[in-house]
């Protein structure tokens, strides 16, 4: 398997080489990382890709992390049901 | 409607609630998982003086303590908001919404992943998956399993997976890559591993840490280290062996290997296939602090305590009234550090609810988490104390302290 072709964000299934080229290419933020890929946007809000998703920016384009936090959080924190969202 | 909500049931939360109760204050602990304890439930290792830490027996222990002290404790509910609202907090949960005029965070840490490729066949998990299936569900994992990823977690639950019976074939390296960071250079893992060396049973370990306290000692040690690795409990430790691929039609059948130089490389013809049928993925923790995030609260990136953490200062108080934090979400360090903060949280509630008589107390706690910090036998990160130093220095930029 070509290293390449490793699987970084396993909900949308985003490869690290999608990763690499995006990032290389737009120079760009993890939120703008995120939005161009759909890396960290599936059903588990991130939570297996998000710090891989800071690694390549850091990698790629040299940004120092910030004291606050790159990827934004949103509830739900996780997934749940629309019934419980107050649906019936 | 409670004085007190605790998010999370482990050594923090359930130290904090029993603090809380035992001032008076009525205290509800909710946890994701279907019982309490966190991650104490997994924990099982000896101590440099021979005695055995025993996670499900400190857990099974706090938890009476709490039941006792009139705590009550929802397990198997899932927090997926929190609101600021007029005189507290609303908590949004998978059993309801909440309401409290203060809230603990004591939400623990998460895996750190590490990708390789062929890491989403089935068989392949994290070394915490592995870690809770072998000592909370009692599940074998597998025949004969591969390590990928050395560091103090993965050697503590190796040795806990060989103590259930469990074959753990060897300990290697993840490949190099952009998202592997440290993790794939052997010199910087044998810089970390020395950390814990005091721990290893051979005295033949010991000695060569003492060996290599020096930088160019510890570069020679990396580049004489024997192909077969060192062994710690008789788990082969390679720290020259890395890992190109995870290998296997429907599940996992194998990993690929190669022989890796002392910054990482791979050895152009070395590459074998070791046969395993599970493989577990070992990349350390960071703090889990969604909630903090969502609620507002600023936040500090400090590598030592893990990544970002929410902005607290000594007495476990967030810039956020009412909102506290205590435990991993504040920095990866061991459980008793989480109680000692989990107790000292629970006094500055009760303290800010105006129901601690006597404030020395606070004072006593803090300099016993410190005590706890000082004794600890692993130190996850040799830069904690000034990391907490940072925290506490922007904490109190931040509140005007």
């Amino acid at each position: 398997m070509d290293s390449h072709q490793l699987i970084v964000c396993r909900c949308e299934e985003v490869t690290l080489a999608d990763l690499l080229e995006t990032a290389q290419a737009y120079q760009c933020t993890g939120r703008e990382l995120k939005l161009r890929t759909r890396a960290g946007m599936g059903c588990c809000g991130g939570r297996t890709c998000r710090t891989l998703l800071d690694q390549i920016i850091v990698q790629t384009t040299g940004q120092v992390p910030s004291h606050t936090v790159p990827l934004g959080y949103q509830p739900p924190v996780r997934p749940i049901s629309f019934t419980t969202l107050g649906g019936r | 409607m409670d004085d007190v909500l605790v998010i999370g049931a482990g050594p923090a939360g359930l130290s904090a609630a029993i603090a809380c109760a035992k001032h008076g204050l009525s205290v509800r602990v909710v946890d994701e998982f279907y019982r309490s304890g966190g991650r104490l439930l997994g924990q099982l290792h000896q101590e440099p003086d021979g005695s055995w830490w025993n996670g499900i027996d400190e857990a099974a222990r706090l938890d009476q303590e709490a039941r006792s002290a009139g705590v009550e404790i929802s397990a198997g509910v899932s927090v997926y908001n929190v609101n600021r609202i007029d005189n507290g907090w609303e908590v949004s949960t998978t059993a309801g919404e909440f309401h409290a005029p203060m809230l603990l965070l004591a939400t623990g840490a998460s895996e750190t992943a590490v990708p390789v490729p062929g890491w989403t066949l089935p068989g392949s998990m994290s070394i915490g998956a592995a870690q809770v299936m072998t000592n909370v569900q009692r599940v074998r994992v597998g025949q004969r399993g591969v390590v990928i990823g050395v560091n103090i977690l993965s050697v503590a639950i190796a040795r806990e997976l060989q103590l259930a019976g469990v074959k753990v074939d060897r300990m290697i390296l993840p490949p190099s890559s952009a998202v592997t960071g440290h993790a794939g250079n052997p010199e910087a893992v044998m810089r970390s591993l020395l950390r814990v060396a005091h721990l290893a049973p051979s005295p033949f370990i010991r000695w060569g840490s003492q060996l290599m306290k020096s930088h160019w000692m510890q570069r020679l040690g990396v580049s004489l280290y024997p192909a077969k690795g060192f062994s710690m409990w008789d788990i082969p430790i390679q720290l020259r062996t890395g890992a190109l691929e995870i290998v296997g039609s429907r599940q996992v059948e194998g990993v690929r290997v190669a022989r890796i130089t002392p910054d990482g490389q791979t050895i152009p013809g070395t590459e074998e296939v070791i046969p395993a049928d599970f493989v577990c993925i070992a990349g350390g923790l960071s703090p889990l602090a969604e909630l903090a995030a969502i609620a507002g609260c600023p936040f500090a990136y400090v590598p030592s305590l893990g990544g970002h953490v929410p902005i607290h200062d000594e007495k476990m108080r967030t810039p956020l009234p009412g909102l506290f934090v205590a435990g991993n979400i504040t920095g990866i360090e061991s459980a008793k550090v989480a109680m000692a903060q989990g107790s000292l949280a629970g006094l500055s509630i009760a303290s800010t609810h105006g129901v601690l008589s006597d404030q020395s107390l606070i004072q006593q706690a803090i300099h016993q988490v410190e005590y706890v910090r000082q004794k600890a036998t692993i130190q996850f990160h040799p830069e904690i104390s000034s990391g907490r130093a940072i925290i506490s220095q922007m904490a109190t930029e931040c509140m005007g302290i």
